[in-house]
């Protein structure tokens, strides 16, 4: 199917190939199940809750 | 586009969302959701593309308005822009998998608009931004735990 007429001829806002989103192996490793880690996520981003570490 | 507009523009984000083979459920939801977000002003959908990444690497892409059955997303199409060019269509597809199908979005993020124009006007100038994956957010955590078990 062909793009719209206005595509063609123009310059792209992208300008380089996209590379694949990584998915960090360790988080879709065998451990607690995806709803507790959204817990925990839910939990480590809780205001008051310092784990910065410099 | 004058440069008061650009001045109030949001900030203008993509995403390619792939639907690999045989694995693709669609049932209206997304749809549904995304007008949500626009109905609440949350995000004005810029431009839509559907690619189809074939088994030899070579790439079709489909207008929002080549579906004949567009349903709630009638009122976005209407509304859309054709920002994308060919180049973008090639560089979005290169992280797409043969045999996959993927939905292009581009929004501008209404939300954050008056906020990056005030700080602009602030003297500010934007030096990164990002995403960080939630699954990042996982792996670190689970290293923080890791490294408590061990007792370091």
């Amino acid at each position: 199917m062909p793009l719209g007429p206005g595509r063609a001829g123009r310059v792209g806002v992208i300008g380089h190939p996209v590379a694949k989103t990584a998915v960090v192996a360790k988080a879709v490793s065998p451990g607690p199940s995806p709803v507790a880690k959204t817990a925990v996520v839910a939990a480590a981003v809780t205001p008051g809750r310092g784990r910065r570490r410099i | 586009m004058t440069e008061t507009a650009l001045d109030e523009l949001g900030p203008v984000d993509y995403l390619v969302v792939e639907f690999p083979a045989g694995a693709s459920n669609f049932t209206g939801e997304m749809a549904a959701e995304l007008v949500a977000l626009v109905e609440a002003g949350t995000i004005r959908v810029i431009d839509v593309l559907i690619l189809t990444k074939n088994e030899d690497g070579s790439v079709d892409a489909m207008e929002l308005s080549d579906i004949e059955q567009l349903g709630e997303l009638q009122a976005i199409e209407a509304q859309l822009a054709e920002l994308l060019a060919e180049d973008d269509v090639v560089h979005l597809a290169a992280c797409m998998e043969p045999g996959s199908t993927a939905g292009v979005l581009i929004w501008e993020n209404l939300w954050a608009a008056p906020f990056a124009a005030a700080a602009r006007r602030s003297g500010g100038q934007l030096i990164a931004n990002g995403r960080i994956p939630i699954q990042a957010i996982i792996a670190s955590i689970e290293a923080d735990e890791a490294l408590v078990t061990e007792g370091v």
